[in-house]
């Protein structure tokens, strides 16, 4: 065989498994979706994402599981972000490379590394007991904060590090400084990057179950929270109480299917939303 | 270009007669940006003024020998050009003049660099804000910000604290003006620096750099990046320039030395070998490792 041929047989032969792999990949997620839209479709409705939960949650809504995972979503944004983004700015920005840098990027991944029912147990046993919050919106909102924080930090890492140094350089030898250098010209960069990272963070969150399990998450529960002490319902935990220990599984089912739909949508809308903006953004940026 | 105005009479200029008008009361300025052209900015031939002295300066980066006792003496309202093979420390030298290896982890500098007779790594009141604003740079690779062409020059103006819409105005046109850019610009000043060539960004850039008047101007293969046309618009404007500004410039390329500077500096393995005027490095170099190099046996 002329070696011109054997060249190109290899070639052909490297691409076409590498296709079949990825295409598998795809056909996977695609079986996954198509069976939790198939079983889901049915149920969802205006009236399934806006009505309480009825007999032993076999029929009815689940507007309480869904605004219980929005307000935590929420609260551990408002927990996570500004100081996961602050870590970030300050470690890729302002720390030199050292000991004590290098203690603080291992300690950051071993807590990104942590089982997230640890997190739950360290939630319970501090903010629910030691902080006497009790089973809260604000325990577990805690938790889900502490659980994304090194997730934040190391986004708005990476996003920073993207930015080329020859922009700190233009700027520095202009007689900037490195706070004006840092916040007029790094971070307008690494924004949509950055913005990108937490929704993308956000969107891990709002499926977490082991977390918000013993700090926040009620088995049935059908009124909304009337302050941050309040236990709420959630989405995953519900898919879950419905799905195992419900007072008749058979029956809800269908309604399993919805909320798991529902939960995917969320997750997909937010994905979707952070890619628009990184667009939107990144031409944004170029502009200014 | 204006020069011609400012050689004459500084005030007499309609675009220096509105400068002069804004009441400084209301800006917010650093005692250093005043609104007549300063004294380093008045066109000159005193090209026998030193304004730049390295004093035996050595430079390592961790355990590597980069600098080995560098001396030498720029001269005002000269373009000094560093040539000499990849690596030779050319452009570290260069780095050193406006302190930008500071940035670099693991830099140590011995030996003194001294502007207008001022120690700029030894004196305990340097601020190294400043001294980047009195020495300006331009890099190899045109670096715009990702902002609008208008922005990309105020920059400068802006992080040194001068807010006035007009006088920030006033200044973009007039350093646009400088880098011989503004007639390419002028309506499209609001949009992306991105939108621009190759050439154009390395001209934006130098006109971001002048807009805040330095009296130096470093340039790092100011060129290097862009096609032969863009090269000799360069090329020009450093010429120009040269009555305003003392340039230093690092280049790869010989000709391109031969060109634009007076003096010429030639760097091999961390060491000052020769400098001296252009026309003797090239013609008749007194080392023969610059002999060699500029015939072309290595680099």
């Amino acid at each position: 065989m002329q070696y011109a041929e054997k060249k190109r047989l290899k070639q052909n032969f490297a691409f076409g498994t590498l296709r079949v792999l990825s295409y598998s990949v795809l056909v996977i997620l695609i079986i996954i979706l198509g069976f939790i839209v198939l079983n889901g479709f049915s149920v969802l409705s205006w009236e399934f994402l806006t009505a309480m939960p009825e007999d032993g949650m076999t029929k009815g809504g689940i507007f309480p599981a869904l605004i219980g995972t929005l307000c935590l979503m929420a609260g551990s944004m408002i927990i996570a972000f500004p100081v996961g983004v602050m870590s970030g700015i300050y470690m890729n920005e302002y720390m030199r490379d050292g000991f004590f840098k290098r203690f603080i990027n291992v300690m950051t991944n071993n807590l990104a590394g942590i089982p997230s029912i640890v997190f739950g147990l360290f939630g319970m046993e501090f903010f629910v007991n030691k902080l006497g919050w009790g089973d809260s919106i604000i325990a577990g909102s805690f938790t889900l904060g502490l659980l994304a924080l090194p997730v934040v930090i190391r986004v708005t890492e990476e996003a920073l590090k993207a930015v080329s140094k020859n922009f700190r350089e233009a700027s520095f030898a202009l007689g900037a400084s490195k706070w004006q250098t840092t916040s007029k010209v790094v971070l307008p960069i690494a924004l949509p990057n950055i913005v990108t990272g937490l929704i993308l963070s956000m969107s891990r969150v709002s499926g977490e179950t082991a977390p918000i399990l013993f700090t926040v998450a009620a088995y049935f529960l059908p009124k909304l929270p009337s302050s941050i002490f309040d236990q709420v319902m959630a989405l995953p935990y519900h898919l879950y109480v419905i799905s195992t220990s419900g007072t008749n599984i058979e029956a809800s089912r269908p309604m399993a299917y919805g909320t798991a739909l529902v939960l995917i949508l969320l997750v997909l809308t937010l994905n979707l939303l952070a890619n628009a903006l990184r667009r939107y953004l990144g031409k944004k940026v170029k502009m200014n | 270009m204006n020069y011609e105005s400012k050689n004459n009479n500084m005030s007499s200029s309609p675009e220096e007669k509105v400068i002069n008008a804004i009441d400084t009361k209301d800006l917010k300025l650093n005692k250093e940006i005043k609104f007549e052209p300063s004294a380093n900015y008045t066109p000159s031939n005193k090209t026998s003024v030193t304004k730049l002295e390295s004093k035996n300066l050595h430079l390592y980066y961790g355990d590597f020998h980069a600098l080995k006792g560098i001396s030498m003496a720029m001269l005002q309202n000269t373009v000094t050009a560093f040539i000499g093979p990849s690596g030779c420390g050319k452009s570290t030298f260069l780095r050193t003049l406006n302190r930008m290896n500071d940035l670099i982890e693991g830099v140590k500098i011995e030996g003194n660099i001294l502007i207008d007779s001022k120690d700029i790594y030894n004196s305990r009141d340097l601020n190294i804000d400043e001294l980047r604003k009195r020495v300006g740079m331009v890099f190899q690779k045109p670096n715009p910000f990702p902002k609008s062409i208008f922005e990309n020059v105020a920059y400068g103006l802006r992080v040194n604290g001068i807010t006035h819409k007009k006088f920030i105005e006033e200044r973009v046109e007039r350093s646009l003006k400088q880098a011989a850019l503004w007639e390419e610009v002028k309506d499209k000043l609001k949009k992306s620096a991105f939108e621009l060539s190759g050439g154009q960004q390395q001209r934006l850039c130098i006109a971001r750099a002048l807009a805040i008047e330095p009296s130096i101007l470093l340039m790092d293969e100011p060129a290097s990046a862009l096609d032969p046309i863009s090269t000799a618009k360069i090329e020009e404007l450093i010429y120009e320039l040269k009555s305003l500004y003392t340039i230093v410039i690092v280049t790869h390329n010989m000709q391109q030395a031969g060109r634009v500077s007076d003096r010429t500096a030639f760097f091999y393995l961390g060491e000052l070998v020769e400098f001296d005027d252009t026309k003797k490095i090239f013609t008749n170099p007194a080392d023969v490792r610059t002999q060699n190099y500029i015939t072309g046996r290595f680099g």
